[in-house]
């Protein structure tokens, strides 16, 4: 279980989706990196992802772990966004309306409760209406 | 390097062991494992183990050592989340090949019914990254069930024909003494079991289980008291990216290629010569995509291959013969040490359930969502 000060201290790569770029090869992580997973280059600067993007894959989980119990069915979805990959929740769509291409758009919305009590927003995505 | 053996191999049946604590369970495995090896007394122990935190246990070597009169030995616990069992046969492996000793005791071991199911749930998810994927509540079936719809939808593949795999290894499972899931399974079953983290469904997934599993590891000088005609030719173990985000590719498990490439190069075996394998089949795509990833069929091409009968008894290689995570359960850090106790009694010849004549067989261990892979080469 999460706590506040864990959330705090990932503030800025949550909300703002924060990914390592290689000025070496030109591979982007997300979650950020301290050495290039491909050219092991320590010449990473941050870059903030489109907040736009579309589903790659995506799953609807039945059975919860502990903490997540009124999130419920979840829908957790890989998004890509530009060249990274970013998993998140997807709200404000039925299970059944989900699809693999599908493309959804960032929002901040809040989180299961952490072990001292507080409320954490994170990001998460909805569907983009166009 | 020194040559290591496999000098005596002990499992206790997989399972919901209500009456036996994780030392019982650890305990009695190892027993069996040095009786087997004329009752050798192991210089050192190395526990494999994910989540006995869950339980309020650590400092394992020391309790199970301690437990079964090995007070003075060296030990530790080794933790690769559902891979420990094979980081810790590396492990041992490495303090014999080293020559650092000659008698070293491995035990994998898991107790998960201690606790409610969605504390366990959550405890697996440890596996996952907790500050970039758990956060958001995903489960480990929930990380599985994105790699399957991917790889369903790249390669067209048909639920049904993932769902095949479950059919197959409980028909392996149902005559293997030590499987928790022992009985035969129709294409039906699994379609209408309910779904856990769409697409996957109950049947698609291995049980929670607990479990113990040993093995005594010797150098050769020790090969001839204990009598063993089994060495372990090559061991590889490698890690990929926790989070799913970063991997550079999703249908892919690059940690189980390099492994089996590293592991087979060192036991100077091909792929073509291997006889009979265990992979880690905790989701009907984590078997596809170690199949795959190996290289005994290409991308894509693994539930054809099993769905058309590749793999079965008496096939090269024969897959699962012991029925599998998916079967014989999945005591997530003593599965590594199962697959090798299984194996070594399958080139023995005294496995006691399906079993086929063969001299190379390797397993194939993963913790996480693929990250921290073990692979083993073991020959007669
Ligand atoms: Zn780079």
């Amino acid at each position: 279980m999460t706590t506040l000060q864990r959330v705090w201290r990932l503030k800025n790569t949550i909300l703002n989706l924060v990914a390592s770029r290689c000025s070496s090869c030109g591979y982007i992580t997300y979650p950020p990196k301290m050495r290039c997973p491909v050219c092991g280059s320590r010449e990473l600067r941050e870059e903030a992802l489109p907040r736009e993007g579309e589903v790659l894959s995506y799953t609807v989980i039945q059975v919860p772990a502990k903490g997540f119990e009124d999130f419920t069915p979840i829908i957790i979805a890989l998004v890509r966004l530009g060249d990274a990959k970013v998993l998140s929740e997807v709200v404000d769509i039925k299970p059944e309306n989900m699809s693999v291409g599908m493309r959804v758009v960032a929002t901040v919305r809040r989180s299961a409760e952490t072990i001292d009590g507080g409320v954490p927003y994170v990001v998460k995505f909805k569907p983009l209406k166009l | 390097m020194r040559k290591v053996y496999v000098a005596g191999v002990g499992m206790v049946k997989v399972g919901k062991h209500v009456d036996k604590s994780l030392r019982d369970l650890a305990g009695e495995a190892a027993l069996k494992a040095l009786e087997e090896a004329g009752n050798e007394t192991p210089e050192a122990i190395v526990v494999g183990n994910m989540l006995s935190s869950l339980v309020e246990q650590e400092n394992l070597a020391s309790l199970i050592g301690d437990h079964i009169g090995l007070r003075g030995a060296c030990g530790f616990k080794v933790e690769g989340a559902c891979g420990s069992g094979g980081a810790a046969l590396m492990t041992g492996y490495s303090l014999v090949a080293s020559g650092l000793f000659s008698k070293v005791l491995v035990v994998g071991v898991e107790k998960l019914f201690e606790r409610p199911s969605n504390d366990v749930i959550r405890g697996l998810a440890y596996a996952a990254d907790a500050d970039y994927e758990l956060i958001y509540g995903i489960t480990f079936s929930g990380l599985n069930a994105l790699l399957m719809r991917y790889y369903m939808n790249k390669y067209g593949v048909k639920y049904e024909e993932l769902a095949y795999w479950s059919v197959l290894m409980h028909k392996n499972g149902y005559k293997n003494p030590y499987a928790q899931l022992r009985n035969e399974i129709t294409l039906e079953d699994v379609l209408k079991s309910p779904v856990i983290a769409d697409p996957i469904r109950l049947y698609d997934s291995c049980p929670l289980s607990d479990g113990a599993s040993a093995a005594l590891l010797v150098s050769e000088d020790l090969r001839k008291a204990t009598d063993t005609p089994v060495s372990i030719a090559g061991v590889s173990n490698s890690i990929d990216s926790v989070d799913l985000s970063s991997r550079l590719e999703l249908d892919h498990l690059l940690a189980s290629r390099v492994s089996a490439e590293n592991a087979l190069r060192i036991a100077k075996v091909s792929l073509r010569e291997v006889d009979i394998a265990e992979i880690h089949d905790a989701y009907t795509i984590t078997a596809a995509l170690s199949i795959e990833s190996i290289g005994f069929v290409e991308k894509g091409k693994a539930p054809k291959a099993w769905s058309e009968g590749r793999f079965s008894p008496g096939d090269k290689p024969s897959l699962n013969l012991s029925g599998g995570l998916k079967s014989r359960g999945h005591p997530v850090g003593a599965t590594g040490v199962y697959q090798l106790a299984e194996v070594v009694m399958q080139l023995r010849g005294d496995f006691p359930g399906v079993s086929v004549p063969a001299e190379v067989g390797l397993t194939q261990n993963i913790g996480g969502a693929g990250s921290n892979i073990t692979t083993i080469i073991l020959r007669r």
